[in-house]
């Protein structure tokens, strides 16, 4: 019995600690105010910390709008939440050779909505001479905290493993089935749009 | 993947047992390795936390995180639970099956704790980042999530084989029902396996991690396999053991007697124990761990078992020529561990068999070697004849203590102990039986002088 106290208190001691050498907040200045109530603090949130997640994520140029969705919701609470859930739908995810698409001689072609069982995925592709050169996603589902860190892993695997196969003969990434497959099926789409 | 594994899932039940002691000096290495092992393996789990995790932000981020933490320590400790019940040799003989099954039962309580726990800070967690109720986040969380629901199911069964082997039930339940809702174990490792990989924050686009995950996984699945069905299959084979005789030595306690080819193969030492799988209707499923009542001899081997449970009863009924399956030699409770000239040897009721094996075999001049035999009645005292004989031959001591302790008092205090055994503090002592007793002879025994890492013991609990 004093063994099994002793292991309780162990464990939550070890936790408790292990949990309070992390960084409790994103921009150590900003924190306070953003947390308790004011909005626009809560904004500055989560865009101060939008570069440094998607450039851990290796996505490249990554839209604030869609990281505050990540990581906002921990720190900014009420109104500073609800705003960037709303605004990101279409662009909030970047591709790789996305910001290619406007040059000249090159051609975006969009694929078809693919529902999935957590919701739409959209891909377009940009096309160069036959040649995919970019993978943009239009939608993909991010409506919880938990869609959003699943495909902001899996998305930016999927473009390039897109862009390596030139086909949608690409492997799922797992722990992403189902954004996998819709973005599969999409992309097929597109492809099938283009001719390819 | 492993629910077919036959074998028992703990040893600490049944008839005579198994060994590891405290404080021994010979083995004292593999233990501490073990338990390195096992440490290490936990820190590298942290540390794939500690990677993955960039900050922990309001109270939601202390519940979800604690929460991770939590589940993956569990995902970890169910494959270190299994390990240490899969039969590695180098396990049970340097850590002894008995101290085996102290930590699995002791960890078991540990991984249901931490499985619930990391559900309960899961949802918890969630619940308050999406600011929604408990309640409507499980919902959430089961359908909506690969894999949960399956998890969900996981813990229940884990909480239920906790509940069952808690100790206030367990001795309630046969030993069979009991033993055989410990399978569920492997069914919940596999259902909870999926949700780590598709749901793992920790896991989602780290290849090395989910390999690793994998790794662990299948290796623990491999040495189960291994260990706990081919290696018997492969002893079978090569021993093709067969029972002999079945003899009644006192009233519910029978002597078995199994031919085996290669016996030499084994390297058997007095003392240790097999687990033994009658390949009877009614008894193959399981494999209980008997200890050799005599030293081995060239071509055949003893148990001996009192009637304790449904498996040692229906032991009565076996008829010579029935097939057996063995594992084994198993234990440490050996000649290996004795340290010094003289020896003491005590036994309590059944507890007898594997110190009948010591007092016959262990090297000791005469006058060095002496057994103290509990029984209840002097009907109970098995293999009275043979200790006798062995007695006059080896020129060892042989006492008796007969009788309730109403009537005969305790005869395990400090006082009695120096009285019996002269220069008590210079022997190293061997004490086998009910757990009662050992609880009470080895505080005397330390009271009485004896250092802790001479005393070597072997309980047995039904």
């Amino acid at each position: 019995m004093r063994r099994a106290i002793f292991a309780v208190i162990v464990t939550a001691t070890g936790l408790v600690l292990l949990l309070s050498f992390k960084p409790h907040n994103v921009t150590a200045a900003a924190e306070r105010p953003g947390v308790v109530s004011d909005p626009p603090a809560g904004d500055a949130n989560g865009q101060a910390e939008a570069p440094a997640t998607s450039g851990k994520k290796g996505t490249g140029t990554g839209k604030g709008t869609a990281s505050g969705t990540d990581k906002g919701k921990g720190t900014a609470s009420g109104a500073g939440k609800a705003a960037p859930k709303v605004t990101a739908s279409p662009g909030s995810w970047s591709g790789d050779g996305a910001s290619l698409g406007e040059t000249a001689g090159e051609k975006v072609v969009g694929g078809a909505v693919a529902d999935t069982r957590f919701g739409p995925v959209q891909v377009q592709l940009v096309l160069s001479d036959a040649k995919i050169t970019g993978v943009q996603v239009l939608q993909a589902p991010q409506e919880s905290r938990r869609d959003f860190s699943i495909n902001s892993e899996a998305l930016p695997i999927l473009d390039q493993e897109a862009l390596a196969a030139q086909s949608a003969q690409i492997d799922t990434v797992s722990g992403a089935t189902y954004t996998s497959d819709g973005y599969v099926q999409s992309l097929q789409s597109a492809l099938d749009r283009a001719g390819l | 993947m492993i629910t077919d594994a036959p074998g028992d899932m703990t040893s600490d039940v049944s008839s005579d047992m198994t060994a590891g002691m405290t404080g021994d000096m010979t083995t004292g290495a593999i233990p501490a390795a073990a338990i390195s092992a096992i440490g290490a393996g936990a820190v590298a789990v942290l540390g794939l936390w500690w990677a993955n995790t960039p900050a922990v932000v309001g109270l939601d981020g202390w519940l979800t995180g604690a929460g991770r933490i939590t589940g993956l320590l569990a995902g970890y400790a169910i494959t270190v639970l299994l390990a240490l019940m899969a039969r590695i040799p180098v396990l049970e003989h340097g850590v002894g099956s008995d101290r085996l099954a102290r930590w699995h039962s002791m960890g078991g309580r540990y991984v249901v704790c931490l499985a619930v726990s990391h559900t309960l800070l899961i949802i918890w967690g969630y619940a308050v980042t999406d600011g929604t109720g408990v309640v409507s986040e499980t919902v959430t969380l089961n359908l909506t999530y690969p894999d949960v629901l399956k998890a969900t199911v996981a813990v229940l069964l884990l909480v239920g084989v906790g509940i069952v082997s808690a100790r206030a039930i367990r001795p309630r339940l046969r030993y069979e029902t009991w033993f055989h809702l410990h399978f569920y174990t492997y069914l919940a490792a596999w259902l909870a396996f999926g949700h780590v990989l598709a749901d793992g924050n920790e896991f989602i686009g780290n290849r090395p991690a989910q390999l690793a995950w994998y790794a662990l996984y299948i290796g623990v699945a491999l040495v189960l396999v291994w260990y706990r069905f081919l290696t018997p299959i492969r002893q079978a084979l090569l021993h093709r053991f067969t029972v002999t005789r079945v003899i009644e030595e006192a009233p519910g306690v029978i002597s078995i007697h199994i031919a085996g080819r290669r016996l030499d193969k084994l390297k058997i030492e007095p003392g240790q124990f097999f687990r033994w799988r009658f390949l009877t209707r009614g008894l193959w499923w399981s494999a209980n761990p008997y200890s050799l009542s005599a030293a081995p001899r060239r071509s055949e081997l003893r148990i001996t078992v009192k009637d304790l449970g449904d498996h040692s009863r229906g032991l009565a009924r076996i008829r010579p020529g029935t097939r057996v399956l063995a594992e084994g030699p198993y234990g440490s409770f050996t000649a290996r561990r004795r340290t010094r000239r003289k020896v003491l040897l005590i036994a309590g009721g059944v507890g007898i068999t594997p110190l009948r094996a010591l007092f016959e075999s262990i090297p000791a001049a005469p006058g060095d070697l002496t057994l103290l035999y509990r029984a209840r009645t002097s009907e109970d005292l098995v293999f009275r004849t043979e200790l006798e004989q062995i007695s006059a031959r080896r020129g060892t001591g042989l006492l008796y203590c007969v009788g309730p302790r109403s009537v005969v008092g305790d005869p395990f205090t400090p006082h009695s102990l120096t009285a019996l055994v002269p220069h008590l503090p210079d022997h190293d002592v061997y004490v086998c039986g009910p757990t009662g007793m050992t609880g009470r002879v080895i505080p005397a025994l330390r009271a009485a002088g004896v250092p802790r890492r001479r005393i070597h013991h072997e309980s047995f609990e039904f």
